[in-house]
C-alpha cells in the first residue's frame, strides 16, 4: 500500500498571503511527509500553522509555490476531489455537523467519496466501537454534550478512512479522558499506516505519539525534528514562548546533565531514575 | 480563535467637520434627502444633491471609501437604462427613438432613467457620508437620546456586530462541508450549513445573555452612558438647515414635481446609442461576476 | 475569625427536564482571599457550581435548586442576577461570546451604565480595570480583533469594573493558545496576591493549578469527592486516575517510581521544582 517511490506530502516554497491587508500568512515554507509519519505542528495562534494545514486539503490554494497531496496538486484539485486523499477535522465540532442523527453524519463522508454501503456499514459500526458512541448513534449531533460532539466530528472524518488526516486542535478544551481517547485514536491510526498531521497547543498529547515536531512562528517553519530535540531545545522553546511537558522539563534538569535521556512521558523518566538509583547503589557495594 | 472580522463599510476615522457633527444631525439631512429626493422629478435637483453629498464627502476625506460604496452604481445605471427605453415607466403615447431587432426603444425613457437613477444616486451618497463619519455607538448613543428603547437599540448594535461574525461563521462552515466530499455549490449546499449556523448563533447568544446578565446588563433604572455625543451650536444650525429640504419637497409638489420631461429633449441616435452601451455593459458585468465567483 | 465569603450548603440542582441531578448534596466554604481551583471532567457540574453563585442556575435556566447559596453575606435567592454582578464575576470559556460592544471601553462600561454610575466615576473605573487585566491603552479597539488572550482578559476586565469581590473563571484557559493561557493565569495570580480578590478556577491546567491555588476540589458525577490543599489532593494519584483525571506530572512521576521500582521515599512533589529538586537528591546529585 505504501508507495515508497517519493514522499506522500510535497510543500514547496509555499506562499500565501491574504488578499485583504496584504498580511503574509505562510512565508516560503517547505514541508516534506512520508506515509505512515506522525507530525506534530505547534506554534502560538497566528504563527502559520492553520494556514499550512488548509494549503493541504486546498481550501487554500497557495499565492506562489506547490502543494502535493498523494499525487495530486492542490491547485489543480477542488477542495472536493482533495477529500478522498486528504480528511481534515476542524476544531469546532460545530462547524462540522449538521445530519439527524450521529450515525448519519458518519455515513456522510464515506458516501460523498463513493464507498459502497456495506462497507460503510462496516466503517461506522468499527468507529461507533473504538468512539463510545453507541448510546448516542440515533441521537441528533447537537443533542449530545459537547465533548462527545467533538468524538463525532473526529469520528466523521475516520469513516472516510483517508490516507492522511489532519487533525485540528483535537484536544483543545477537552478533559483528561477525552484526551486518552484521543491519544489511542492517534496510536491506532499509525498502527494502520495513516499518515497523521496534527495541530495542537497540548505538548504532552504531542510528546508521547508523534515522531516529529513541525514549529512554526511568524509564518515560517522554525524547527523540525523529533520531539526530543525540539522540547530539548529551551532557546526554541522560548523564542516560541511554548513550554515542554512537564515530565520533558524535569528530565532536562535532573537525568540529563547527568548524561542521561531526554523523557517525553512519565513512566520512561522513572525507568531513567530508577536504573540509575540501582547503578548507583551496585557501585556503592562494590566498593570495599 | 479570533480573526479579523468587520464590516466592509464602516467609519473612516478622521477630524472633519462632518466627522464631529452630531449624528443626529446627519440622519436629519439623510431623511431631507429621501424626502425631497422621492417627490421631485427635477435632474438638476436630484444631480445637486448627489453633488453637495460628493462634496461632503470630500471635505470629510472618506473619497476612497466613498467610491467603493457608489461602485454599486454602476451595475445599477447599466441595468436601468436599457429597461427604462424599452418601457418607460410614463404614461403612453411614447415617441419611437428607432428599434433594434424586434425591440422598440423609446425616447422618454431616457429622463425617467436618469431621474429614478437620480434619486437612488443622491440618497445613496448621502447615507454613505453618514455611515462614513459616524462611530456606530455614537449613532445608538443619539437614538437612545431619542428615547428609543434600551433594548431595542443594543439588540441594533449587536446584530450590526454580529453580521460579520455569521458571515465568517457561514464561510468555515461551507469549508468544513468542502472538506467532507459534499459536493454542489448554490443553495442546495449552503442548506444543510442552517444547521451549524442556527446552533452556532443560538449558543453564542445564550452564553452571551447570561455573560451580560451576570456583569449587572438589564437594570430598571436611569442608564447613563460611556459614550458622550455633544449637541452644540453648530449641529443646531446645520439640523435646522436640513428643514430645507422637506420645504424644498413641497415647493416641488406643487409644482408638478419641477418635471423636466418637456423641456429636455433627447436625440434619438443618443438614446439607442445609450441603449446599446449600456445593455453590453450589463451583461458583461454579470459574466464577469458570474466567472470571478466561479474560480473559486 | 472571619466569615468565609462563599457558603454552599446542601446544594442540589436538577437542570429542566433531566432526570438526573448535576450537582448533588454540594457543601463548600470559600475564605475570602483564597485561590479555590475545581478540576473534574467535563460534566462534573463545576460549571453548574459556578453558576450558582451568582443566580444564573436557577433563574436563568429553570429547573429546581435545593439548599442555600451565600456570596460576601448576601443570600443569592433573593437577588437578581444582575444584582448580584456587585459581588461575585464570572467569566466563561469562549472569549468572543463575552462580547457585545464595538470597543474595548464600551465593553468595560456596559455593567457601570446599567448601573447608572455618572460618567466620571465611569472613566475612573474602567482605566482602573483596564489596568488591572494589562490592556491600558486598547480603550478605542474593536474586541473582535483582539486576540484571544486579550478578549479574555478583556471580559475579566468588563467584570472587575463592577468591583466584585469573588471572581469565579469557568474554563478560561480552554481556547487559548499557550501565550494567552498564561496571560490569564499570571493575571489571575496577580489579582488574588495583589488585590487579594477571592478566585475560584474550574480548570484541566492541573500543573498550573498545583503552583497557584490553595485549595484543591475534585468533582465527579455532580459531588465533591476531595477537598484540600494541593498537596492533600493531587499526591492522590490511583485515586485521581481513576475518576479519569490526572495528576500532575510530578508527582506521577514520583508515585510510580514509589509504587513500581521502590525508588522513592518521602513526599509526593507537585510542582516542577519540587520534582527537580527530590529527584536530584534521589540521584546524589549536588546542585
Amino acid at each position: 500500500m505504501s508507495d515508497s517511490s517519493g514522499p506522500l506530502i510535497s510543500v514547496r516554497d509555499a506562499r500565501y498571503v491574504y488578499a485583504t491587508g496584504n498580511v503574509i500568512a505562510l512565508d516560503s515554507v517547505n514541508l516534506t511527509v512520508h506515509e505512515g509519519e506522525i507530525v506534530g505542528i505547534i506554534g502560538q495562534n497566528g504563527s502559520g500553522k492553520t494556514t499550512l494545514t488548509k494549503l493541504l486539503n486546498g481550501l487554500l490554494k497557495p499565492t506562489s509555490g506547490h502543494v502535493v497531496v498523494n499525487g495530486a496538486d492542490t491547485a489543480k484539485h477542488t477542495v472536493q476531489q482533495m477529500a478522498s486523499h486528504i480528511g481534515y477535522v476542524f476544531q469546532n465540532p460545530n462547524h462540522q455537523l449538521f445530519a439527524r442523527t450521529v450515525t448519519a453524519e458518519l455515513e456522510f463522508g464515506p458516501r460523498n467519496i463513493g464507498v459502497p454501503a456495506d462497507e460503510i456499514a462496516e466503517r461506522v459500526a468499527k468507529a461507533r466501537d473504538f468512539f463510545g458512541l453507541a448510546d448516542y448513534m440515533d441521537e441528533h449531533p447537537y443533542r449530545v454534550s459537547f465533548p462527545i460532539r467533538k468524538l463525532v466530528g473526529i469520528a466523521s472524518i475516520v469513516t472516510m478512512a483517508p490516507r492522511i488526516i489532519v487533525l485540528d486542535e483535537p484536544s483543545t478544551g477537552q478533559d483528561h479522558r477525552t484526551t486518552q481517547v484521543i491519544n489511542d485514536l492517534i496510536r491506532r491510526l499509525r498502527s494502520e499506516g495513516t499518515t497523521v498531521i496534527c495541530v495542537s497547543h497540548d505538548m504532552p498529547l504531542l510528546a508521547d505519539v508523534v515522531e516529529r515536531v513541525v514549529v512554526m512562528k511568524s509564518a515560517t517553519v522554525i524547527a523540525d525534528a523529533s520531539p526530543r530535540e525540539v522540547f530539548a531545545d529551551a532557546e526554541l522553546m522560548a523564542r516560541t514562548n511554548l513550554r515542554a511537558p512537564q515530565i520533558t522539563q524535569i528530565s532536562l534538569r535532573t537525568v540529563v546533565p547527568q548524561g542521561g535521556d531526554v523523557a517525553l512521558g512519565v513512566p520512561e523518566l522513572a525507568d531513567q531514575i530508577s536504573s540509575w538509583r540501582s547503578r548507583q547503589s551496585d557501585r556503592r557495594e562494590v566498593r570495599p | 480563535m479570533s480573526m479579523q472580522v468587520g464590516l466592509p463599510i464602516g467609519l473612516v476615522p478622521g477630524d472633519s467637520f462632518v466627522h464631529k457633527l452630531n449624528p443626529l444631525t446627519k440622519g436629519a439631512w439623510v431623511l431631507g434627502y429621501m424626502i425631497l429626493a422621492f417627490t421631485t422629478k427635477s435632474l438638476y435637483l436630484l444631480y445637486g444633491m448627489a453633488l453637495v453629498a460628493l462634496v461632503l464627502g470630500l471635505i470629510a476625506g472618506v473619497r476612497r471609501a466613498m467610491v467603493k460604496g457608489l461602485a454599486i452604481l454602476l451595475p445599477v445605471f447599466c441595468s436601468i437604462v436599457p429597461l427604462q427605453i424599452i418601457a418607460p415607466a410614463v404614461p403612453t403615447p411614447w415617441e419611437l427613438a428607432g428599434k433594434i431587432g424586434p425591440l422598440s426603444l423609446y425616447t422618454p425613457g431616457v429622463y425617467v432613467a436618469l431621474m429614478l437613477f437620480g434619486r437612488i444616486f443622491s440618497c445613496l451618497a448621502i447615507a454613505l457620508v453618514l455611515l462614513l463619519t459616524t462611530h456606530p455607538s455614537d449613532l445608538f448613543t443619539s437614538l437612545a437620546k431619542l428615547r428609543v428603547p434600551y433594548m431595542l437599540n443594543f439588540m441594533l448594535a449587536m446584530t450590526m456586530q454580529l453580521i460579520p461574525v455569521f458571515q465568517r461563521e457561514v464561510g468555515i462552515i461551507m469549508s468544513a462541508q468542502k472538506s467532507r466530499g459534499m459536493k454542489g455549490s448554490g443553495f442546495s449546499a449552503v442548506l444543510p450549513s442552517f444547521v451549524p449556523v442556527f446552533v452556532g448563533a443560538i449558543e453564542r447568544v445564550q452564553q452571551l445573555s447570561i455573560s451580560l446578565e451576570s456583569r449587572g446588563f438589564g437594570s430598571q433604572g436611569k442608564k447613563t452612558s460611556y459614550r458622550q455625543v455633544s449637541a452644540g451650536p453648530v449641529d443646531w444650525v446645520v439640523g435646522i438647515a436640513a428643514l430645507l429640504l422637506p420645504l424644498g419637497a413641497i415647493y416641488s409638489l406643487t409644482h408638478g414635481m419641477l418635471d423636466q420631461a418637456k423641456s429636455l429633449i433627447f436625440p434619438p441616435t443618443l438614446v439607442v446609442s445609450l441603449f446599446v452601451v449600456c445593455a453590453l455593459s450589463f451583461l458583461a458585468l454579470i459574466f464577469g461576476a458570474a466567472f470571478l465567483t466561479g474560480r473559486k | 475569625m472571619t466569615d468565609p465569603i462563599v457558603v454552599l450548603d446542601e446544594v442540589s440542582y436538577v437542570y429542566q427536564g433531566a432526570d438526573e441531578a448535576a450537582i448533588e448534596n454540594i457543601s463548600l466554604r470559600v475564605m475570602p482571599g483564597e485561590y479555590v481551583a475545581i478540576l473534574g471532567l467535563n460534566g462534573a457540574g463545576k460549571t453548574t457550581l459556578g453558576l450558582t453563585l451568582n443566580g444564573v442556575v436557577p433563574t436563568m435556566l429553570g429547573g429546581e435548586l435545593q439548599g442555600s447559596v451565600h456570596v460576601a453575606g448576601l443570600n443569592v435567592a433573593d437577588y437578581a442576577v444582575r444584582e448580584m454582578a456587585k459581588v461575585v464575576g464570572i467569566v466563561f470559556d469562549n472569549p468572543e461570546f463575552q462580547m457585545s460592544q464595538q470597543t474595548v471601553a464600551e465593553e468595560v462600561a456596559l455593567g457601570l451604565e446599567n448601573a447608572g454610575v455618572p460618567f466620571e466615576d465611569m472613566k475612573v473605573a474602567i482605566d482602573r480595570a483596564l489596568g488591572m487585566v494589562g490592556l491600558s491603552g486598547f480603550e478605542d479597539r474593536s474586541p473582535l480583533r483582539l486576540s484571544g488572550g486579550q478578549q479574555q482578559r478583556l471580559a475579566i476586565a468588563s467584570v472587575l469594573a463592577m468591583r466584585p469581590q469573588v471572581l469565579i473563571m469557568d474554563e478560561p484557559t480552554s481556547n487559548l493558545d499557550p501565550i494567552g493561557k498564561s496571560e490569564v493565569f499570571a493575571m489571575a495570580g496577580h489579582l488574588n496576591r495583589d488585590e487579594g480578590m477571592t478566585i475560584i478556577v474550574m480548570e484541566h491546567e492541573v500543573e498550573v493549578m498545583a503552583e497557584f491555588a490553595d485549595r484543591i476540589i475534585v468533582m465527579d458525577h455532580g459531588r465533591i469527592v476531595m477537598n484540600g490543599s494541593p498537596r492533600e489532593v493531587l499526591t492522590r494519584v490511583d485515586e485521581l486516575e481513576a475518576l479519569g483525571l490526572r495528576a500532575p506530572a510530578s508527582a506521577e512521576l514520583a508515585s510510580l517510581l514509589e509504587k513500581d521500582h521502590g525508588a522513592w521515599t518521602g513526599p509526593l512533589p507537585i510542582t516542577t521544582e519540587e520534582a527537580v529538586e527530590s529527584v536530584n537528591r534521589a540521584l546524589g546529585v549536588t546542585t
